[in-house]
């Protein structure tokens, strides 16, 4: 039982970053490798709110706007000033962007990990089928489905997702429409970084916070996004599962075996299915 | 009243120019039509007037503005309605969402969904289905349609009748024929004299990236053989 808990707190995290991923790459064309560094950001500012006013909540609301709106200025301030040059150009920005902000995060929040306690009403936990389930985890699997529903319903179902969705397959016939397509891919950009630190900070009482927390999970998320199909974000709440579901299992029953695990799909899908396990002919996002 | 004009565009793709010193102009409630061979440059002079290409020297003028530095966007909020060639339907959209999504901008005016369901019943039972699941006439339809929908006073067509079955030219021609009726300018790209004939009042003859020859449906027909050699393969 609680390896299904594990795994699908694990897989809903992973999904929150690949979202983001998967739909800055289908909008902007750009692979973000600053998206853990803004998983991290999430972290870190997310304890400085739950330090500052003891409340969890507060932090899982600010926490990631105020990321967001440093992920609107990186699109702004740089990257849009590269989108006419060559691919590696933004690879090489969006790489840059983990050692300015990891340098930012060790001028601010030091080089110790810091911790962020539990929130008081998920302290106990909870007896299910027979095993103690911490019932934080649970939270973790509900607040993560309704993110994902609530995505869903966004781009699939809401004039912005329609824009989105137009944008990113023709941007330039959009923009004969009326679109603005500059600010879309800003807005998209953000709604990642949004993600990505809403990933963090739900992540912040499970795990230290520390400088290397976004290093480690940005590798899982390009395994799930490449899983799942680059640019499809169906595919990516699918590959999540696998994932989340494999390295909970891993961790049980053979925890050295957890990265073999993990890269043996990853290579498994390349060999087999290079564009993903669960790839359609269109892009869904 | 002038409605649109490229005056003295130069138009170029890295390094190879694509356009020498083109002046176009289209007057309101007119049908215009640009005829070339494949190459031309007559795509090009669309994106020019949609502002998909910026002119490095040249100006676009709009109801006697210059719009020159304008964005294909804000061209698009002004009034200028673009069918591209290959109609390029958003493929991850429904067809539904294909004609929504003209509507985003806030054109509002004669044209409306039910309108367009009313003109082109296919689209309505085919709604709900993904665009590139269309047939190459239904995307045009749909494609004519979504510019529609953006309520436009100068619609941009790029070789709408290309690859299209005979019935279906007639029943596109008969339906561009009722738009410009009800005032809508039109400026129309074709690489044979068979639409352009039936629809267009004036009739610009584009053969590489430059203007060769221009007058009324009529002068062209006097014309008949010149023109053919300028613009036969």
């Amino acid at each position: 039982m609680s390896i299904i808990v594990i795994g699908l707190s694990l897989s809903f995290l992973l999904f929150l970053l690949a979202a983001g991923l998967t739909l800055i790459f289908g909008m902007l064309g750009v692979i973000n490798f600053a998206h853990g560094a803004l998983y991290m950001l999430g972290a870190f500012v997310g304890y400085q709110i739950v330090h500052m006013t003891g409340s969890f909540w507060l932090g899982l609301l600010f926490a990631p706007l105020i990321v967001a709106c440093v992920g609107a200025l990186i699109e702004i301030l740089a990257l849009k000033q590269v989108y006419d040059r060559d691919h590696i150009f933004q690879l090489l920005l969006t790489f840059g962007f983990i050692l300015v902000i990891d340098d930012a995060t060790k001028m601010i929040w030091g080089f110790d990990y810091k911790q962020v306690p539990t929130p008081e009403i998920f302290m106990a936990p909870i007896s299910m089928f027979g095993s103690q389930i911490p019932s934080y985890r649970l939270f973790v699997i509900g607040f993560g489905a309704a993110v994902s529903l609530a995505l869903f319903l966004l781009l699939d179902r809401s004039k912005w997702g329609m824009i989105i969705r137009a944008a990113s397959s023709d941007p330039e016939m959009a923009q004969t429409l009326g679109v603005n397509v500059n600010r879309v891919r800003t807005g998209v950009f953000a709604l990642g970084a949004y993600l990505a630190a809403l990933g963090g900070v739900v992540s912040a009482p499970l795990v230290p916070i520390e400088l290397g927390m976004g290093f480690s999970v940005i590798i899982d998320c390009f395994v799930v996004v490449i899983i799942g199909g680059l640019g499809n974000i169906r595919g990516a709440i699918l590959a999540s599962l696998l994932l989340g579901m494999t390295r909970a299992a891993g961790y049980t029953y053979a925890t050295e075996w957890v990265e073999l695990l993990t890269f043996a799909l990853l290579i498994g899908t390349l060999m087999f299915r290079p564009a993903g396990l669960f790839s359609t002919k269109g892009r869904s996002a | 009243m002038k409605l649109l004009a490229l005056e003295s565009c130069n138009v170029t793709y890295g390094k190879a120019q694509a356009l020498h010193s083109v002046s176009i102009e289209v007057a309101q409630g007119e049908v215009v039509s640009l005829i070339g061979r494949n190459g031309a440059g007559k795509s090009t002079i669309l994106k020019t007037i949609i502002g998909l290409k910026q002119p490095v020297s040249g100006r676009r003028v709009w109801k006697g503005d210059d719009v020159t530095a304008r964005l294909p966007n804000q061209l698009g909020r002004l009034g200028i309605g673009y069918v591209p060639e290959d109609r390029r339907i958003f493929d991850n959209l429904t067809v539904h969402e294909n004609l929504r999504i003209a509507t985003v901008m806030g054109r509002t005016g004669a044209w409306t969904e039910t309108r367009i369901f009313e003109m082109f019943p296919v689209l309505l039972d085919r709604a709900s289905q993904a665009g590139n699941t269309l047939s190459g006439g239904e995307q045009q339809m749909l494609a004519i349609s979504r510019a529609l929908l953006t309520n436009p006073e100068l619609l941009l067509l790029d070789e709408p009748t290309e690859g299209l079955a005979p019935l279906i030219v007639d029943e596109l021609v008969d339906s561009m024929r009722r738009i410009n009726e009800e005032g809508m300018t039109l400026l129309l790209v074709e690489q044979n004299l068979r639409v352009p004939m039936k629809l267009a009042h004036r009739q610009y003859v584009v053969d590489n990236g430059t203007v060769q020859w221009s007058g009324t449906t009529a002068d062209l027909l006097a014309n008949r053989e010149e023109i053919e050699k300028l613009i036969s393969v």
